[in-house]
Parts: structure tokens; sequence; C-alpha cells
């Protein structure tokens, strides 16, 4: 008889820092018993070793109960996920248009995007780029049929990504339908052409269809697939999860080099659940070599007073070190940068961000692991602009990649309905309604009346105003929101019951405007933001 | 040899060991690790289409060599191309026929990019540079159009980036780890030299570095604005007639300032007066001497990157476990000892120490 292990390790390596958890089951069922991170590139091995040395310290019984000793732990089975750097992709096209489309779609992938059209740039910087050694695929399509302005160029266009795939046996092409045919394209790649034939697929032509962009997307997204990958791990267990709570949840993600914006809903009974994420390198905390948009994007939520080049340098320096600076001012910025990140991947998820708002969002990212629960509530408010209520979750030791690494959904989700109360840590709830005053000077558009365990406290609701309110972590209660004139929350309505559970930072009411608007003036601006960012920071140590 | 025995948790990191043995505190391995040398060097050079490399694959350089001859204005014309069909791949260097007549306008020579309608795309240009090997090796790559690979037993100091370059030239050190260099002390003396400046330099001693014939600038960090300078400049001079003599900036930690570490400090001292090189892949100054002593890193120091003691160095002493920082801030902190004084809980993320 095979006896099931004590306990299992599950490892998410990074890029920016590597997470290993302990799960012991020490009964009948799995339980987190402890996790550590450090900087990317410190050993799993050591991380465990520490941390099964805490846990023998802390309660040796637990550690007798699930067989954790020092001389077994690389025997221990693991789960692990890996987020490998993002590689780039040349995006290339006979006219600023169609790259721009083109970019677009890849913009929603884990795709690097560098696009170049012969408006643009020469045959000789096109073929630079395409032979530039950290390009790993280039993607050439058009309009089929072609448009005017793509005609006179895409032989081209063929005959040079062709001799690109000639000399880099490894690049990967990805050719879009019209293009494939073409004689230049053909001629070009020669008759024995070197390399895996495997490494150029057919894309989808532009076109104005949705499929079309998702068919290309798809294409692109298989070309990096990977199934230890922390990223696409990660919408599995989403997936599992929704199907387990009977929720629909959403994850969003900031990471070293891309973010990552899933929504998952339980499927009806006897089907599976349904998924949608859209992972994108834009949604880097940080992307590389930060450039002003970058810069001035951070600078938007900051309410120091750095410059330009100030923030460029801090920047850089968060790029290169992204573990460090985590502590006092370097929160704030690290906040900052995972805000104007929250922003642009928010920008490129419109259909995610259309739908109602989810029963449970969890964000998951190093960047928030560390700061104050109301920061991060906060911060999610102010850039996922929905109506509705949520509870917001967090992931603090890192399982939810490693646990989508089981390829058996059964499995997976026998292991989740195990450690589900383990593994989130409730934030709170975020109740986000507007329409609620034209102006500023209405003064008080209603109450919310909250009802927890038998009492029921009462808030009277100020337009454009940001409160938390105490609501203890995991209690459910109901806020009932009386208004004086209609307003939408997921719905236009004037009276609203929504259930809520409590978290740490208890329960957000946000009545400002969507999409929120801030002062254009700097000062202002900053002084808005520090009255905001004062309710969720704690005072005593700036 | 020291012995890294891990620490209790809770213990007090100044009580001595029991039994009077020479120990580390444990722990030092989730301290990120900074190789202050590394070795053999395995170094590319970036070539752009048209630049016509002058070395083949297993060919032996020394310092000085050339390796190709870069365009500085590249630009693509259309041309007949090879008469030979089996010449005519692309990548291959083209040169116009013998017959063409003097004084045509049409390049005499171009790198073949790719054709298209029976005719040839070519990467050419009017005015060339060289790539001198900027330490002597063994090339190990050509990829026209792309890059040469050169590798040497030489050693190297890795840094964060390398503006412009590659240079090579011999190394002079003039100012502490900790200073800051400004024009008036950049002289005609430095000609030929490759200067270590310490924590910072502004953009205007940069350009007089450059005009009185430094070959390199070794710091410890470099702001955006400066860089911005730099890369501009190299730009200019680019597009100048007559181009600028090799130049390059090795960036040792990054944009904010700090002190350059003492262990990297220590190895620039010991190579001081020494030929070196900058290279851009990977960002490293080689060290050209791959028989001398360089000084090793104490194992136990380690170095705070962020926050209010950032350039700071200690000696480690264990694992403090989850403390409350600033901000309302919870971390993962390690006990490091600065100089002689009680142990401070420090961040691990915020520290590095040197292997």
């Amino acid at each position: 008889m095979i006896r099931a292990p004590g306990a299992l390790v599950a490892v998410d390596a990074g890029a920016a820092t590597t997470a290993v958890a302990l799960l012991g089951r020490p009964g009948d069922r799995w339980r987190l018993v402890g996790s550590l991170a450090a900087p990317a590139g410190v050993d799993a091995g050591d991380l465990l070793d520490v941390l099964a040395a805490r846990v023998r310290a802390a309660d040796p019984a637990l550690a007798d109960a699930i067989e954790l000793r020092p001389g077994d732990l690389d025997g221990l089975p693991r789960l692990e996920c890996r987020s490998a750097p993002a590689r780039t992709l040349a995006v290339i096209g006979a006219s600023r248009r169609s790259v721009a489309i083109l970019e677009s779609i890849a913009a929603r992938t884990a795709w690097r995007v560098v696009g170049a059209s012969t408006e643009t740039h020469d045959p000789r910087e096109m073929s630079e780029l395409a032979l530039r050694a950290d390009v790993s695929a280039v993607l050439l399509s058009a309009g089929d049929p072609p448009g005017p302005d793509e005609r006179a160029s895409l032989d081209d266009l063929a005959g040079l990504v062709g001799a690109a795939a000639r000399r880099r046996p490894e690049l990967q092409v990805v050719l879009g339908s019209a293009i494939r045919r073409r004689r230049a394209w053909i001629e070009a790649l020669g008759a024995d052409p070197p390399g895996s034939p495997d490494r150029i697929v057919d894309g989808p032509a532009i076109g104005p269809r949705r499929q079309a962009s998702e068919g290309l997307r798809s294409v692109l997204e298989g070309l990096i697939a990977d199934p230890l990958d922390g990223r696409q791990a990660l919408r599995s267990t989403v997936a599992s999860l929704a199907d387990l709570l009977d929720r629909r949840i959403e994850v969003v993600e900031v990471g070293h080099d891309g973010g990552t914006r899933a929504v998952a809903a339980p499927g009806a009974p006897g089907e599976e659940p349904t998924a949608s994420a859209v992972t994108t390198a834009r949604g880097a905390l940080v992307p590389p070599e930060p450039d002003d948009a970058i810069v001035d994007g951070v600078l938007a939520w900051t309410t120091g007073s750095l410059d330009r080049h100030r923030m460029g340098d801090r920047l850089r320096d968060l790029r290169a070190g992204p573990w460090s600076d985590a502590a006092g001012e370097g929160a704030r910025l690290r906040l900052a940068a995972a805000r104007a990140a929250l922003a642009r991947i928010a920008a490129l998820t419109p259909e995610l961000g259309a739908l109602p708002a989810p029963d449970l969002t969890i964000v998951s990212g190093g960047c928030f692991a560390v700061v104050p629960a109301a920061a991060v509530v906060l911060a999610v408010a102010d850039t996922m602009r929905r109506t509705g209520a949520t509870q917001l979750a967090a992931d603090p030791a890192r399982l939810l990649g490693p646990i989508g690494t089981i390829e058996d959904p059964i499995e997976r989700r026998a292991l989740l309905a195990d450690i589900a109360g383990d593994l989130l840590v409730p934030l709170g709830s975020l109740i986000l309604a507007t329409g609620l005053g034209a102006r500023r000077d209405v003064g008080k558009v209603g109450h919310l009346a909250l009802e927890h365990d038998g009492s029921t406290t009462y808030h009277e609701l100020v337009a454009g105003e940001l409160a938390f309110l105490d609501l203890a972590p995991g209690a459910p209660a109901t806020a009932t929101l009386e208004l004086r004139e209609t307003a939408r929350l997921g719905r236009r309505t004037r009276r609203v019951s929504v259930a809520v559970s409590g978290g740490i930072a208890g329960l957000l009411v946000d009545l400002r405007d969507i999409p929120l608007r801030l002062p254009d003036r700097r000062d202002r601006r900053r002084s808005v933001l520090s009255a905001w960012s004062a309710l969720a920071w704690p005072v005593d140590d700036r | 040899m020291s012995v890294i025995r891990d620490l209790p948790p809770g213990a007090d990191p100044d009580v001595a060991a029991a039994d009077g043995s020479v120990a580390l505190p444990g722990g030092l391995s989730l301290v990120a690790a900074r190789r202050v040398v590394i070795g053999p060097v395995d170094a590319t050079f970036a070539l752009r289409p048209g630049d016509r490399a002058l070395v083949a694959h297993g060919e032996a350089v020394v310092r000085g060599a050339p390796l190709a001859d870069r365009l500085r204005d590249p630009r693509t014309e259309v041309v007949a191309g090879p008469l030979d069909a089996e010449a005519a791949i692309p990548g291959r260097e083209w040169t116009a026929p013998p017959s063409r007549r003097h004084g045509d306008a049409a390049p005499e020579r171009g790198e073949l990019l790719f054709q298209s309608g029976g005719r040839w795309r070519i990467g050419t240009g009017d005015q060339r540079e060289p790539l001198e090997a900027p330490f002597a090796g063994i090339v190990r790559e050509v990829r026209p159009g792309s890059a040469i690979g050169l590798r040497s037993p030489a050693r190297a100091i890795l840094g964060r980036e390398v503006l412009a370059g590659p240079a090579s030239g011999r190394l002079e050190v003039i100012a502490p780890r900790d200073g800051e260099v400004r024009a008036p002390e950049i002289n005609v003396g430095g000609a030929g030299a490759i200067l270590v400046v310490g924590a910072h330099i502004d953009a205007e001693a940069i350009t007089r570095a450059r005009a009185v014939g430094v070959r390199g600038i070794v710091v410890a960090s470099l702001g955006v604005k400066e860089r911005r300078d730099v890369l501009a400049s190299e730009r200019r001079g680019q597009a100048a007639v007559h181009g600028l003599p090799p130049f390059a900036i090795l960036v040792l930690d990054g944009a904010v300032r700090h002190p350059i570490a003492t262990p990297v400090m220590a190895v620039l001292e010991r190579v001081a007066g020494h030929p070196v090189a900058i290279v851009a892949d990977p960002p490293c100054l080689v060290i050209d001497d791959p028989g001398m002593e360089l000084p090793a890193p104490e194992p136990d120091l380690v170095r705070v990157l962020a926050g209010p003691l950032a350039g700071a160095e200690g000696r480690w002493a264990g694992l403090a476990g989850p403390h409350r920082f600033p901000g309302g801030v919870v971390l993962e902190a390690g006990y490091v000892r600065f100089a002689g004084r009680p142990a401070l809980a420090v961040p691990l993320g915020d520290l590095e120490r040197f292997t």
C-alpha cells in the first residue's frame, strides 16, 4: 500500500522573488503550515530549510505529525511553477494602421512587443529588428485581401521576414494567411529552410472581427505556452476555485514581467467552470527601460515631491531590485507603481471590466504582499472602477500558481477544498456606487446600514466620499444603501442590499466618479491623493 | 574555515556560540548574492545589417585587433544583386561589379538583406569605423548583421549597465568609493584611461572626460538625466563627420546614488594601473590579466541596498524573522551589525552579500 505524504512543498519561482509554502496533512485534510519568500535567485531548498526549522521550533507536535524531518526535506513532493522573463515579439506590418492593430492584439499577451512598419522604418532597420538577439519571434500579417495601404510593400516584407527566418533558425515566425502564399516569402525562405518547420505558424489575417483577434492572440500565447508558467497555472486554479466556492472570482496580478486579469465563473451542474483571462507584459510593475509615459503614470499616483528624473531613477532601481525598498516611502512608491500597472491592465481588458462585479476579487503579486491591506483595497478601488460590491482577498503564501500546475482538475479541486480556508486572507469588501450628486456640494446623499451579528450600524453617505468602515475579518454582514436619488450600483437603484464580508481593512465605501476624476494641477492632485491615502496608511510611521 | 550554523528562532544574535567555536550565524543564504568577479568572459558585440565582420569563428585576436567595420550612416539601397546564384544568400557581403563607371553614386558594397521583385535590398553606408577587440580572446561566434562573440579566460566585474562602448584602457581610481567627481577634477592626465569616479558623476564631468580623451568611466550610480545626456552625446558623435573615439560608462549599481561596494572597490584598487575593458554584453569591466590575484569578498559582509541605511555595510548576524517596518509593512528581516554596534534588523530584500 502506498502511503500518502504527510507534507508537500509549493514553490512559486517568480521573476522577482521565490516563495515557498509548506502544506501538511496532520489529520484527514491538508493545511497551510507556513510560507516564506526571498529575492529571486535564493535557492528554494534554503527557504524550505528555514521554514521547516521554524515549524519544528514553533510546534514540534505538528512537525512530527506531518513527518517533517530535517534530512527528508528534499524528498518531499513539490508543486512548482515559475515565471520566465518576458520574450520579445517584433510586429512587422505594411502600414502604421496594420501595425497598430497587431500591436493592440499582441499587447494582450505575455509578449513584450516592438513594432515596425514600412512607414516608420526602412528595410535595413526592420531587418536589424528581426535579427536582434533578444527578439524571439516575428509577427507579420496583413488584411486578406490586403488594404490599399499594404499592397505595395507586402512582397518586400515577406522577403524580409523570410530572409530573417533563414538567417536565424531559432526565430519563431507567425504569418498572416495573405503572406504565406506569396512568392517572395517562398523564395526568401528557400527550398530547404533551416530549423524546425514548426517554428513557422499561421495566424489569421487582420480583420475587423473579434474572432480574428482572439485567434491571433491564441496563436501568440501558444508560442510561449509552458505548463509550469505561474500565470497560466493561475488561470486553472481560479477556475477550480470558482467551481469549488460556487462564486464568480476575479484575479488581478501584477508581477515583475507582466500582469494578469482573469475572471472565472462556476459551471452549471455537470459542466466545467468558465474562465477568461488576459496576461500582458504591459502589466509589469515597472517595464524594462521605463519611458516618460510609464514615469508619468506612476507620478500620477504619488503624493511625494519627486520630479520626473528622480522618479525615473527610483523606477529603474525598482526594476533592477524589485525585492528591495519595500518599507517606508519605498512601500508607497511600490504601490504607486502597482496602481499604474493595474490601470494599464484595466485599460487592456475592457471586456472583463464590463462584466458585473465579481463575488470575490483576489489580489496577487509580490508588490501587494507586504503593504497594509487597506492600501491594497484602495489601490484596487482606484483603478478597477466598476460599480457593485465585491469581497477582496490576497494570496500571501502564493499558492495559486503552484496548485494550478496540478493537471487533473479533480485532484486540484480536492486540494483546494482542503486549504481554501488557509489559502486566502480576507482584505475586506468594497462597495462602489456612482451617479450620486451631480455636484460636490450636494452633501448627504443617503445612508448605509450595516447589519452584522444582530446589530446595525448606520453611516451617512456623502457625495464623492471614500470611507473605511470597521468589519472584522471573515464577519458576514449585509450592507443596505438607501439613497435620496437613483444611483448605479451594479444596476440603477435607490435602495439595495448587498452581502459583504469583513477583512483586515474592513469595508470600503467608494462613491467617487467613474472614471476617477483627479485635478489636473499637480499640487491639488497630490492633496486629494494624500487625503485618500491617509485613510489607508498608518499615519505614525510614514 | 568558518562554520555556518543556524541561529535558533528568537535567539539573541549577540550571544557567542556556546562551544566557543568560530561560527557564522545561518540564514545568510536567504540574502541575494552578488558575484563580484566572474570568469571566463563571454562577451557579445552587437552588429547591425551592413556592418562587416573582419574575423572568423575560432580566430584568436589580440587587444586592439579589428573585429568589424561598423557603419556610421547605415541605409538601405536597392541593387541587382550577385550574378552568382550561390552567393545570393541573405547575410552575405555584396560587392559592386568592377565594370561600373567611376563616380557612380551607387554603393560599392553592402550586406545582402533580402530579395524582392528580382532585386536585392542591401544594408550599406559611406562612413565606417572599426570595432576593435577591447581584450584578447577567441572568436566564438560570428553572426553577420547580428553579433560577434568573444571568449576570454580573463575575469570581469559585473555591473548593472553599460552606456556606449566598448572601450579599453588602463584603470585609474580618482575618487573614493563614496566620492563624486566634478568637471574640474578631470584633466588630460586621464587621457586613454578608464576612470573609477566613486558614487556619482555629473553630466558636465562626463562631457569633459570625453573631450580630454578619457576612454571610460566606472561609477556606482548614474541618474536618468545624466544617462540621457550621455546617450544624446553618443548619437551626436555618431552623426558627426569624424565620429568620436571609443568611450564607455559602466554603471555598477543603479540610478540612485550609492557608494561603490567595498569588495568591488577592493578589486578595482587592486587592478588600478592595469589594462581593462568595458563591454556592454554582459555589462562588465574586463580585467585583462587572468593570472592576477584578486581580493576575495568576506562571506559575512552584507550591504544595504535601500532604505535609510542605503549604502551601509555590516556583518550578518542571523535571521530576525518577520519585523514591522515604517509604513506598517511587515517583512522578513536579518540582523546586521554596523561598525561593531548592536545588531539591527534590516529587511532581507534590502540586503546583498558578496561571493
